[in-house]
């Protein structure tokens, strides 16, 4: 076929140029790791596992970690399943609107909510604690830049995550599972325990141990709120470790490695209990269980329901707002001056509005250089009979196992080594933007090309098509909704990448989140606010034409 | 048959899906002008030797000849893809693309063909007025019902004329009803048009009421392959008499000649029935018989009568089912609505030798 001709060296040169991507950094990586000699030379002159052994040595950044990720967990799940009750089992008046809403913490990202509760409850100075101390107490209400305060913001962002996963296995439970038991003769408390909960849990576990897997490699919260009190997890030791002097790459790599190692490891727990323990997914059909009647109750859970989309969004977007125009953040209202001097010196910063253009352009260009590229692969993986299908996937998903940090020092310890000038360039950031997002849009456009009938294709076909004009004719305008989806989950990841950006940035090509990062530690909240909320207008923009995409194809695309 | 060029020729077509044979190594032929039906249970590799004339699987070995000319072969290295292979199918999902109009679908083909605007439009209507769809065309097609798909699918795989028409059990999304009215349809439009059509269905009744020849398929092979009525009185295999049709089968051993030229069986349960002499020598030690070729009288003679007793009486309708205790063993037996017995009953339960095959 000549089709096949097209597709037989389409194929090898995809793997080839994603192979280099994903493997070329991860290899630098983990040699860096075993280098115990000076840690700036490459290759290395002495190898051994010392870095490795050095991260036992000081076990209280292990275990900081795991007691800010494992509370955060608790909290995230909580605030999940709770959400996922009342929108999925209570008639709750303006239940759909609420769920839709339920998007919004996700994609409020972890450094703005790190930013705005910093605003909110950082010591003395947060708007909350200085009602607090006006209101004649001698202390703060509460100190965001504490542990307690790292795991409160991960969980607001993560409870979303959590959220979907359990309302996911909620809904795809076969409300007459639970109608037969009724029917037996058990009453709705034995039901609610004998059947219900069995049937749920499975969903909530692999949930709890996905988002536990997320919390290990976050990074922003723990960055921002963690930093000035020297509260370090291993994600921003990470960090700390590349700035030392000399930096310590190697011991910076294989901690790196390690926790990729240990988030394999949990994500993979998580997929075997999935596929072990999910009896609600039998049919794959949704349903819509029947709401319980709940009476009075409605009201109260009504308001809990809103409560969560509050404290993640709108609290946190209101107390930006407010300090983004005030010359001292304040929410004493005979001290108040209000100003858009913020936003001037914003713009004006020598840094900040090429910043924000470089976001801008990197998010466009990835985005319209990836789709295309990923929707070639997604469909040669779902839908050819390609020969080494399975390894280009793995090959495409493998940044998703490595944070992004991580996968950022790879790239910045390869790119240093190579004699192309690109590094401290966006052209080095645009090409790991690319990379850490192929599973992102992989994923995405995975999820619409399955959803297309296969035999759409194949009658098109039969009815006289060559494969070109079939692509053009059928399997593009059905993929449509899906990859205009995806460039804009896209163009939003890179406009609010912090993880790889930290790493990659140079003097002559700073991006947004960083910028805000380096503002909110070394100058004012008030400045810091106005350039988040600049930022999450850009995202929130996208998000807007992606729902309004996302309805009008009737599914779900994020 | 021989004297005419066949319409579509499989030979010796092998399927593999790495270790798993879907087809393993069937012929068959389908003359100009021939409903042929592939029938048998799913994973019989029905389906699969479809789509291998389509040109959408690729075969291990073996041959597909289309209007003479090879399509497919694995010793002269060819494989034509799909689209040149001018053969049209209706898919068991439809396959309707839901972001055109039905006009549009239906016009694909045409479109394909680059035929001018004048004649695409000419066609759709005349095939979209075919199959009762005529007021549809600028509907757009993605909120349709499952027979206005159907009829639309129908419409688009005769739009373009093509040679040969597949249908991949397209009949099986519909209700019963339904399934039923487009079947008729279905067989006028084949016979309307004169289209060699290749059938696939699990559904037997389906097979026999709408082909010329029926292939009954199991486990990649073909059993049988005969007109409907061959099927039915002469299966040729223990799978075919069980698949097609209700059946009795009744174990025994074959005790030697009896009278006219038949032979006299031994059932399990002690008596001696009369049947037909195979008529290509073989035999085994089971006698298949239809549930409907069974006589059920308070008292009669003949041929093959033992006594029975009515265990268990189903009214269905259009028949009553009976469960009947003979010392043949269980019988199952239907009769019309009009011959009616009481559970307990005692009958005498006859049947001829010719409806007793010997597999």
């Amino acid at each position: 076929m000549r089709s096949q001709g097209i597709e037989k060296w389409i194929a090898p040169l995809l793997l080839l140029f994603c192979g280099v991507l994903v493997l070329y950094p991860l290899v630098y990586l983990v040699t860096e790791s075993f280098n115990i000699g000076d840690a700036q030379t490459f290759p290395p002159e002495e190898m051994g596992v010392g870095n490795y052994i050095e991260l036992f040595e000081e076990p209280k950044v292990i275990f900081n970690t795991l007691w800010v990720a494992g509370f955060a967990t608790v909290l995230a799940v909580t605030f999940g399943f709770i959400q996922a009750w009342i929108l999925t089992r209570t008639a709750i008046p303006g239940r759909a609107r609420l769920e839709r809403l339920m998007q919004l913490p996700y994609y409020m990202t972890p450094l703005i909510g790190a930013l705005s509760w910093g605003v909110l409850l950082g010591p003395k100075t947060g708007l909350v604690n200085q009602v607090w101390r006006n209101l004649g107490f001698s202390s703060d209400f509460f100190n965001i830049y504490s542990p307690w305060g790292i795991a409160w913001v991960m969980a607001l962002f993560e409870g979303t995550v959590a959220f979907v996963m359990i309302s996911a296995s909620m809904k795809s439970m076969d409300p007459s599972l639970e109608e037969s038991s009724r029917v037996l003769g058990a009453s709705k408390l034995r039901t609610a325990l004998r059947i219900t909960l069995p049937m749920v849990t499975p969903g909530v576990l692999s949930a709890t141990i996905f988002v536990f897997a997320e919390m290990l490699g976050s990074f922003a919260a723990a960055f921002v709120l963690g930093i000035p009190g020297r509260f370090f997890v291993v994600t921003t030791a990470i960090w700390e470790a590349t700035l030392s002097f000399p930096p310590d790459y190697g011991r910076a790599a294989a901690m790196g490695l390690s926790l990729s190692g240990a988030m394999v490891l949990t994500l993979g727990a998580a997929k075997f209990i999935m596929r072990k323990g999910s009896y609600a997914t039998i049919s794959g059909k949704a349903f819509r269980p029947r709401p319980m009647e709940i009476g009075p109750m409605r009201w109260l859970l009504m308001a809990i329901a809103w409560g969560y989309i509050i404290v993640s969004v709108i609290l946190p977007l209101m107390a930006l707002t407010l300090t983004s125009f005030e010359r001292f953040a304040t929410v004493i209202v005979s001290q108040m001056q209000f100003t858009f001097d913020n936003y001037q010196t914003a713009m004006a910063m020598g840094s900040l509005a090429p910043a924000f253009a470089n976001s801008l352009t990197l998010g466009i260009v990835v985005a319209t250089l990836g789709v295309p590229t990923i929707g070639v692969l997604a469909w040669i993986i779902y839908r050819s009979r390609m020969p080494a299908r399975g390894a280009m996937e793995f090959l495409i998903m493998v940044p998703q196992a490595v944070p992004r940090l991580v996968f950022g020092l790879g790239l910045l310890w390869a790119w240093i080594n190579i004699p192309i000038p690109i590094y401290g360039t966006l052209w080095l950031l645009g090409i790991a933007y690319f990379t850490v997002f192929m599973p992102l849009g992989l994923r995405t456009i995975a999820g619409v090309v399955m959803q297309v009938d296969k035999s759409l294709e194949e009658c098109a076909r039969v009815c006289g098509a060559a494969w070109t004009y079939q692509m053009r004719t059928i399997t593009l305008p059905l993929l449509r909704p899906g990859l205009i989806a995806a460039w804009l989950l896209i163009f939003i990841a890179s406009v609010r990448e912090l993880g790889v950006s930290v790493f990659l940035m140079g003097p002559n090509s700073k991006v947004v989140a960083p910028a805000i990062v380096n503002s909110w530690l070394s100058s004012s909240s008030e400045l810091s606010a106005a350039m988040a909320l600049m930022q999450t207008v850009m995202v929130f923009i996208a998000v807007a034409i992606l729902f309004r995409v996302a309805r009008r194809v009737g599914g779900d695309v994020v | 048959m021989s004297a005419v060029q066949p319409r579509i020729e499989v030979k010796d077509l092998v399927v593999k899906y790495g270790d798993a044979i879907a087809v393993d190594g069937i012929n068959f032929d389908i003359a100009p002008g021939e409903l042929v039906t592939l029938l048998g249970p799913s994973g019989c590799g029905k389906t699969t030797t479809l789509r291998s004339i389509a040109g959408l699987e690729n075969p291990s070995s073996g041959a597909i000849r289309l209007n003479g000319q090879t399509v497919w072969s694995n010793t002269e290295r060819r494989n034509v893809p799909a689209e040149k292979r001018g053969v049209s199918m209706v898919f068991q999902s439809y396959a309707i693309w839901p972001h055109m109009t039905v006009f549009e679908n239906v016009a694909y083909g045409l479109r394909v063909r680059k035929a001018p605007q004048s004649e695409v439009a000419s066609n759709v209507a005349r095939v979209l007025e075919m199959v009762q769809m005529q007021g549809y065309a600028d509907r757009p097609s993605s909120n349709l019902s499952g027979g206005q798909q159907q009829r639309v699918a129908v419409a688009r795989a005769i739009a373009f004329s093509p040679n040969v028409l597949l249908f991949d059990e397209p009949l099986s999304n519909l209700d019963a009803k339904l399934r039923a009215e487009m079947r008729v349809e279905l067989r006028e439009l084949q016979r309307r048009l004169d289209i060699t059509s290749l059938y696939v269905t699990h559904d037997q009744e389906e097979a026999l009421a709408i082909s010329d020849r029926v292939i009954v398929m199991s486990k990649g092979r073909i059993e049988q392959i005969g007109s409907p009525e061959e099927i039915y009185n002469r299966p040729a295999s223990l799978f075919v008499a069980d698949f097609v049709g209700a059946a009795n089968m009744i174990p025994g051993s074959v005790k030697g000649p009896g009278p006219n030229g038949n032979l006299l069986f031994e059932a399990a349960g002690g008596v001696t029935l009369e049947i037909e002499t195979p008529r290509h020598g073989r035999g085994g030690n089971t006698v298949a018989l239809r549930s409907s070729y069974i006589h059920l009288a308070p008292t009669s003679g003949g041929h093959n009568t033992v006594p029975g007793t009515i265990h268990r009486r189903m009214f269905h309708g259009d028949f009553i089912q009976y469960v009947v205790d003979s010392p043949a063993g269980q019988l199952i037996v239907r009769r019309p609505p009009t011959e009616s017995y009481a559970e307990g009953s005692v009958v005498d339960v006859s049947f001829l030798p010719t409806h007793c095959i010997l597999l």
